[in-house]
């Protein structure tokens, strides 16, 4: 396929996916995340339950379904479900804005179970059966009055004769308890393991702490609630003999009603019915209690005394204790017009209920260890600020492009336009969940598409300056940026990969856009722009260099980087000094993330005083809290930030409550609460990520580079990554899960500065044969430093914008991302460079070529050297052989281990050549110079060959004040051709 | 957090290193893993084979790295500089007075 066909094929592809893209763009309905959108995210930890002693993956995949289906009664559109970590449960919730609510439907195990009574309860001496009010209750059956506190009830259970049979609804249970403070500390669990957080049971326990088994059989119960009592403050219990009469699964159709029986309360109840098996059992087991009412009736008593109890117990609690009336049942109930659940219910209540008894009983248990709760007003101010944040960083990072690059930045912002319309397609498409997270990833991915831009439009600048015409200039710039481009890209992409995997749902939601949009702007950035500039490259307005902005010369750079790096190393220990002495003496404020607790920010419509909140916060029941004013750029006015310890889903109900009634504007917050074990999760995921990231970066450094690279690579990310840490320690700013996205962000951004740096260096060190390695260093930084310090730039507009609009949570992200793309700029130049540098000039044959050149010259130029008639002249680097570039496909270009017999013949004729040819060559840089920018950059291109920015054939010598043209046809200007391109 | 401050300390000291002669064991690098080392081991011996915790780590928990560090360097230095020696100097190489 021809050049022309091909781009024309690419751009028939790109305009009809762009058309597609627009379709799907205008039909398909975009998903907000819960941060976007408001809404409850619920993450839950899933422990073995008696019945399920162990985890199994089918057990948590059945929690999944029964999850989802409550979560259906509950009425909410588009919830996600996800399983991370093996054990946890990710619930997001969307539109709901009851926590306490979604919490108890959604975890709530919900195991229900039907006991006789009296038969059932066990008394002080271990004995069942007891008739003795005091043990059972009485008419009072299974209130708090007769009940023991849980240190007594477990006492009394662990003494009880085990009984082993199907019946049974645990194999064995576990308590932790302190024998001197008669307290319980932690249980009940199946597996002893469970009491230390699954960790192995300690050999030696803490005085008076002891680990009771409760044998199988046996079971504590929690009391039944009084009236207006929350079922969850009763902290009395009943010990009954494990064999149930009836079970969840032998009842159906649960549904709330109100109890209209003769002489009902109309109370709301939970009426249902049983399947087949549990109407026979239910009238077997009602008939057996009448009975044994009827037996216990003692002459002179009313009847009532002696009626027997049926005990309906949720998920290890006591929810209701009826009596049997044996004058009216005396042949038990019948089973056919089912039963009901009475207790005290609100209509939700009794709703809920039936909701959870219809979708059946968890297979597992599982504990809430996080919860983020978002309004919807705060929701839709994130997605103002996200889009406008966007907005603004695509439009610097276009005008940025279109002042470096006038006509091509044209195209590469059309490019990014198109990147933009199909990146959004796509999160359609899929569908991807936008988060705010996401949103700085798709801004993020904007510079990432534009460094792509910059790589090939400056290797195409340097082209057309070192002479080649404009078509021959973009079709080189274009082959040679590429390698760098899919080099850094891949990178960011393998970054991304390893933050999805690892890392926590926020966080997975910018991982994903990141990598999507790495991939698609590769497309976009590279073929795309490719295509239409081959299309056009004809035309008149291509053919000027000036309207490529590669028109005059750049005057070219004789900084010597490696020379002055000792200086610049000096100020980056210094600073990682006083970076270390501030870690050390203020520590780093790690968000709630990491640490357990819960963190309320609320917009207020009053403004009031940290004092002042503090004051409703107490009156609200929380004793110990931090108040903080917020402010910042697109952060609305009275924002406050409320840090306490981890609070129930009721109690962060009661802040927003309390503030809202003090302040107003309660109903724009957020809320998240973190429990220990989640914040070690994450801080475990980051550890891994960090871990990670750094081995996989340093395996493809080591494998497209030299194994020696990877490793001055990862000491610059380290001091990247230190710096970043240094400066969050010295201003106080907070550590969260985004700033560890955005610390990994930076491994990959910092690569590329320095991939490009390298890729450079690959490619000088067989063009400059006798030069030692901080010459070749010096000559690539030069050639490079342009393009490196533009792609940060461009790296750094949309993350300014992302600062300055995207909000305070993207924020503090975007200020870790400024950081450390400056320090990435930094070490890739200052840090890598020299590091490489002096470890590859200990090398025997750089060191040779030190030696050599101190002779020669006493010392080692800065730049590459050579003798020409008694005067040293600067040597640049000659063109690469046809030869050397096949061979750079299959063998590093290592001289001191690739240097074959011919080659090393042809070296020795370049050497020679320099040195002859030198006084002919083209020379007189500084005059040459001022004449190019005499003659402009239109002008005779012999004038040019010259300058720095290009590659120059190896007999091109530059001197100092003198300047030579070789005549057409000359013995100079056939080895031109013999070395270089043909010009 | 203290381990952190350490190895954070190390890393910074041995950014001074430009300013030696280069005779460390394994150049640069070598004295990036001394100065690595000993930043780590020094205080963590000091410490009793532990890691301060996050509020016990303060300023001067981080400046318990610098001697640490020092030996780490020293150590690679030495023994860069006894292999240079063993190994005799090569004419080729050596750069003029």
């Amino acid at each position: 396929m021809t050049d022309r066909r091909r781009n024309l094929f690419i751009l028939l592809l790109v305009f009809g996916l762009l058309l597609a893209s627009g379709v799907v763009v205008a039909t398909k309905e975009t998903r907000l995340g819960l941060d976007l959108e408001g809404g409850v995210s619920l993450v839950y930890e899933a422990t073995p339950t008696p019945q399920e002693p162990v985890l199994e993956d089918e057990a948590i995949e059945r929690a999944i379904e029964v999850i989802r289906d409550r979560i259906d009664a509950l009425g909410v559109d588009e919830p996600e479900i996800q399983r991370s970590g093996g054990d946890q449960l990710n619930v997001s919730l969307p539109g709901v804005a009851d926590t306490e609510r979604a919490a108890d439907q959604v975890g709530r195990v919900a195991q229900l179970y039907f006991y006789d009574w009296e038969e059932s309860v066990v008394g002080p001496d271990g004995s069942v059966g007891s008739q003795d009010p005091t043990v059972t209750g009485g008419q009072a059956a299974g209130g708090i009055a007769d009940a023991v506190e849980l240190y007594g009830a477990v006492q009394r259970a662990k003494g009880v004769e085990p009984e082993v049979d199907g019946d049974n609804t645990h194999e064995g249970l576990f308590y932790l308890v302190n024998t001197q403070e008669r307290e319980v500390l932690e249980g009940p669990e199946p597996v002893r393991e469970e009491l230390f957080d699954g960790e192995q049971v300690p050999e030696q326990l803490p005085d008076n702490v002891r680990i009771e088994a409760i044998p199988p059989g046996v079971i504590i119960l929690r009391a039944q609630a009084p009236d207006n009592v929350d079922a969850d403050e009763v902290e009395r219990y009943y010990i009954l003999r494990d064999d149930p009469a009836l079970r969840g699964t032998d009842i159906e159709n649960p549904e709330q009603n109100r109890d209209s029986s003769p002489g009902g309360t109309g109370q709301p109840i939970v009426t249902f019915e049983f399947t087949e098996q549990g109407r026979t059992q239910w009238e077997a087991v009602t008939s057996e209690i009448a009975q044994r009412g009827l037996a216990n009736r003692l002459p002179g008593q009313p009847p009532d005394v002696s009626n027997q109890h049926f005990a309906i117990v949720l998920d290890n609690a006591l929810i209701s204790v009826p009596q049997i009336d044996y004058q009216e049942n005396p042949d038990g109930i019948d089973g056919r017009s089912g039963a009901q659940i009475s207790g005290g219910f609100t209509i939700q209540g009794a709703q809920d209920l039936a909701s959870v008894l219809q979708t059946g009983a968890l297979p597992v248990d599982l504990e809430l260890i996080s919860q983020n709760q978002i309004s919807a007003t705060l929701g839709a101010e994130s997605l103002r600020q996200g889009i406008i944040a966007g907005i603004a960083g695509f439009a610097i990072v276009a005008l940025a492009l279109m002042l470096f690059y006038r006509v091509l930045g044209v195209i590469a912002v059309a490019a990014l336009f198109v990147y933009g319309l199909y990146f959004f397609a796509l999160m359609k498409l899929i569908p991807v969940t936008l988060t705010l997270p996401g949103i700085a990833g798709l801004i993020l991915t904007l510079g990432v598409a534009a460094d792509a831009n910059i790589v090939i439009f400056e290797r195409v600048k340097e082209e057309i300056r070192g002479g080649r015409s404009v078509a021959a200039g973009l079709a080189a710039g274009y082959k040679k940026g590429l390698t760098t481009i899919i080099d850094a890209n891949v990178v960011t992409v393998l970054v991304a990969f390893i933050l999805f995997v690892l890392a926590t749902s926020g966080v997975r939601g910018f991982a994903l856009t990141l990598g999507l949009g790495t991939i698609v702007s590769f497309f976009t950035a590279v073929l795309f722009t490719q295509a239409i500039i081959g299309t056009t490259a004809r035309m008149k307005f291509m053919r000027s260099k000036n309207a490529l902005g590669a028109g005059k010369p750049k005057r070219p750079i004789t900084f010597d980087f490696m020379g002055k790096s000792k200086w610049f190393f000096s100020a980056s220990g210094l600073i990682l000094v006083i970076g270390a002495l501030a870690i050390g003496g203020q520590g780093i404020d790690f968000s709630i993330d990491f640490e357990s607790g819960t963190q309320v920010r609320a917009s207020l419509e009053e403004p009031a005083e940290e004092d002042e909140i503090r004051g409703v916060l107490s009156q609200a029941g929380l004793a110990e809290t931090e108040v903080q004013e917020v402010t910042g750029p697109g952060t609305p006015p009275n924002t406050v930030l409320i840090a306490t310890e981890a609070l129930e889903p009721a109690e962060i109900e009661d802040v927003s409550g309390a503030l809202d009634d003090a302040y107003g504007g309660g109903e724009t917050y957020s809320a998240t609460s973190i429990g220990p074990s989640f914040g070690q999760s994450v801080a475990q995921g980051a550890i891994y990520a960090v871990i990670a990231s750094l081995l996989v970066i340093s395996a493809y450094i080591a494998l497209r580079f030299e194994a020696k690279t990877a490793v001055p690579i990862l000491i610059a990310i380290m001091h990247d990554l230190l710096i970043t840490a240094g400066v969050y320690a010295l201003l106080g700013a907070e550590v969260s899960t985004a700033t560890v996205a955005a610390l990994l962000t930076i491994l990959g951004f910092s690569l590329y500065d320095t991939i490009i740096v390298f890729d450079r260096v690959r490619e000088n060190t067989p063009r400059l044969p006798r030069a030692t390695f901080s010459q070749i260093m010096n000559r690539s930084l030069s050639e490079v430093i342009v393009r490196s310090l533009n792609t940060s730039f461009c790296t750094l507009l949309p993350v300014l914008a992302l600062f300055f609009f995207g909000g305070e949570t993207l924020r503090d992200f975007a200020l870790a991302l400024i950081i450390g793309t400056a320090s990435g700029t930094y070490s890739s130049v200052f840090i890598a460079g020299p590091v490489l540098t002096a470890w590859k000039d200990r090398e025997p044959i750089y060191r040779r070529r030190r030696a050599r050149l101190v002779k020669e010259f006493g010392h080692v130029p800065a730049y590459p050297t050579a003798t020409v008639g008694g005067e040293p002249a600067e040597v640049a680097p000659r063109e690469e052989t046809s030869e050397e570039r096949r061979r750079r496909l299959t063998t590093p270009d290592d001289p001191q281990q690739n240097v074959s017999q011919a080659e090393w013949q042809q070296m020795m004729r370049d050497s020679e050549d320099e040195r002859t040819r030198a006084s002919t060559a083209t020379v007189a840089r500084r005059q040459q110079e001022g004449d190019a920018d005499e003659e402009g950059g239109d002008g005779d291109e012999s004038a040019q060959r010259g300058s720095r920015g290009r590659d120059l054939s190896p007999d091109e010598v530059v001197m100092p004040g003198r300047e030579k043209k070789q005549p057409k046809g000359g013995a100079a200007s056939r080895r031109s051709r013999r070395h270089g391109r043909n010009r | 957090m203290a381990a952190f401050a350490w190895v954070m300390m190390g890393l910074a000291l041995w950014h001074f290193t430009v300013f030696l002669p280069d005779r460390f064991l394994g150049g640069i690098v070598g004295a990036f893993v001394g100065a690595l080392i000993g930043s780590v081991a020094f205080p963590f011996l000091i410490h009793g084979l532990s890691v301060p915790s996050q509020d016990d780590t303060t300023i001067l928990v981080a400046a318990e790295a610098i001697p640490g560090a020092f030996i780490g360097m020293a150590v690679v230095y030495w023994l860069g500089a006894r292999e240079e020696r063993l190994a005799g100097e090569d004419p080729e190489l050596a750069e003029p007075a």
